[in-house]
């Protein structure tokens, strides 16, 4: 197992790299002036600050200068400064991120727990109809975008019911309050998890299904039950795990266009003002934080695995 | 070999949005530069009404057609390029080559697509051109992968044997003997690909990172969403472009899904 995390670990060492380098060269390669591209387009600032800036970040120096600076700013959390909105991007980013997790936490928990049920429940009841429209309905769903299915639920709940409130959270958030504004938004991204995911099992089921354990637990008069969530369930969560770390980023980006639709205080709506001020700093630093949670999603998901899997533990796998 | 009947229904739907993203003229009523009054209902006049500029919906609709397939389908040629000449590389040569390309294919499979896309859109400019660029160059992994493992299944078999006995050279080995038998695994993910680069177009395009000049259906709800076009219950102008996005990506993926099926049966014969 050494040897395969370690391998891993080195590619998302890489990945990482690679993040970095591309937050740190686009701005500084491209054609125009780089202080103007590292604070934004669309800010009109003093001769003085652009040359404060122009100092903080060595951008008179050599490249490879800079980016000594650059890295020494990241580890000790300085992801720049904001002209636009007049803050440090790094306390924004982390201001916003716990709504950003709730939103993603909730609807991960709910539609990976409905997804995996119902979609071993439909990989191995094939052949009946509500598996079937089950099944229709999870591959309709997968297929709207996250943003789109979150419009529409707006327009039918909020607009023509008026069962949800329209604006997020307010200032004092209690309980009940913010139960009542992320209701609609978990529910839209886990049904959009659920639809994943109960595909992937369903598929994985159904190879499994074709083994021959299922039918010598059968023969053993093990009820049926048992077996499927008991032991083809356990066999067929693999892929699950391994779709978890590809399907993290997905997921995290649907919430984010979420909680643009539902005007949530996370960090969709910073991403969404940032893009229409083309406010660089902080589309850098959103970059920055997303692609480490993914990483991050990525090494969970690897030790996951090593833990239900002892096959990978062997080595029999690779 | 027999024609698989639920294969027309998708097969028609995806035909008649390629003739109307051909030949938008033919089924418009207006161009898109033609500008009457602003926010109308749907009438005689405007099928679907006009949005905040002017302009008829119901014609944006058909023009838009155009970018959005043309976007999806030039990516994923782009992925299905790219990802087969790694996947065949990768599998054909095996040793360090194989390591370093896979490990390539890792990471980019890591990568934050979509916000990777917002922070180059952002950077160089909301072009049709670089989101095609873009999109095809993050989404060739899967195909690396399937191309892969099925040249790394056929490079021992007893007919690409033969053909290196008889001299031919790595180059035509590949493209004659071993690409034919890769083919029918790329097509399905080919078409995913594109489906999965139309929705990455809509959402993109939903935070205004398209070019204002080109129209696309993910434009039009974003301009639906900011133009008050919400707020108005104008349902007519939000609606219709997102069931065009849903039908299309749906029509596309189940061609996929009836081939994987199709792959599947033969598979087990």
């Amino acid at each position: 197992m050494n040897k395969v995390l370690a391998r891993k670990l080195v590619r998302y060492a890489v990945c990482l790299l690679i993040v970095v380098l591309l937050v740190f060269l686009l701005p500084r390669c491209m054609p125009g002036d780089p202080v103007q591209c590292l604070v934004g387009e669309d800010v009109y600032l003093t001769q003085e600050i652009l040359d404060s800036v122009t100092a903080k970040l060595g951008l008179d120096r050599p490249l490879f200068e800079q980016f000594q600076i650059y890295i020494g700013d990241l580890f000790t959390g300085d992801l720049g400064y904001s002209y636009t909105r007049h803050q440090n991007v790094a306390d924004l980013i982390w201001d916003r991120l716990p709504w950003t997790l709730l939103l993603t936490g909730m609807s991960m928990l709910i539609g990976y727990a409905f997804g995996i049920i119902a979609g071993t429940w439909s990989g191995w009841m094939t052949e009946k109809k509500r598996a079937k429209i089950m099944t229709g309905f999870g591959v309709f769903v997968s297929c709207i975008p996250p943003y789109l299915l979150g419009l529409i639920f707006f327009s039918v709940f909020v607009y023509q019911l008026g069962w949800f409130p329209y604006k997020g959270f307010y200032e004092t958030p209690d309980f009940f309050s913010v139960v009542y504004h992320m209701a609609l938004p978990v529910l839209t991204l886990a049904l959009f998890v659920f639809a994943r995911n109960m595909i992937i099992m369903r598929g994985s089921v159904l190879t499994e299904k074709n083994q021959l354990y299922p039918q010598f637990a059968k023969s053993l008069g093990i009820p049926r039950r048992k077996i499927i969530y008991g032991h083809v369930m356990k066999n067929a969560i693999l892929p699950i795990l391994t779709h978890f770390a590809i399907d993290f980023g997905f997921i995290l980006s649907g919430a984010l266009f979420i909680e643009i639709i539902f005007s949530l205080n996370g960090l969709g709506r910073v991403m969404y003002t940032a893009v229409l001020n083309l406010d660089y700093p902080v589309l850098s630093g959103l970059f920055l934080v997303i692609a480490l949670m993914a990483i991050c999603a990525n090494l969970i998901a690897d030790i996951l695995y090593g833990i239900i899997d002892p096959r990978v533990k062997r080595g029999d796998d690779q | 070999m027999k024609f698989d009947r639920r294969y027309i229904l998708p097969g028609l739907l995806i035909l008649l949005f390629l003739i109307v993203a051909i030949f938008p003229g033919m089924f418009a009523p207006y161009s898109i530069s033609d500008r009457t009054a602003t926010y109308q209902a749907p009438g005689a006049d405007h099928l679907l009404g006009t949005d905040n500029m002017g302009k008829d919906i119901f014609s944006l609709l058909i023009y838009a057609a155009r970018w959005t397939l043309m976007i999806g389908f030039a990516s994923g040629l782009l992925a299905v390029f790219v990802g087969t000449a790694v996947g065949l590389l990768a599998g054909w040569r095996r040793g360090a080559l194989d390591e370093f390309l896979m490990g390539t294919t890792d990471i980019v499979l890591i990568l934050p697509k979509i916000p990777l896309v917002i922070i180059l859109a952002a950077y160089l400019g909301p072009s049709p051109w670089v989101l095609i660029f873009v999109l095809g160059l993050l989404s060739w992994e899967s195909i690396a992968r399937v191309v892969r493992s099925k040249v790394i299944q056929i490079r021992s078999s007893e007919y690409i044997l033969a053909a290196r006995c008889l001299g031919f050279s790595d180059c035509r080995i590949m493209f004659k003997e071993i690409l034919p038998v890769v083919f029918p695994v790329i097509v399905p993910k080919f078409v995913l690909v594109t489906a999965a680069a139309m929705i990455s177009e809509a959402s993109l395009a939903f935070l205004g990172l398209s070019d204002p000049q080109t129209v696309s259906w993910g434009g039009m709800i974003s301009d639906a969403f900011t133009y008050s076009g919400f707020l108005r219950g104008m349902w007519y102008w939000w609606l219709p472009p997102a069931l065009c996005i849903i039908l299309g990506v749906l029509a596309i993926t189940s061609l996929a899904f009836i081939h994987e099926r199709g792959v599947r049966e033969v598979m087990q014969l």
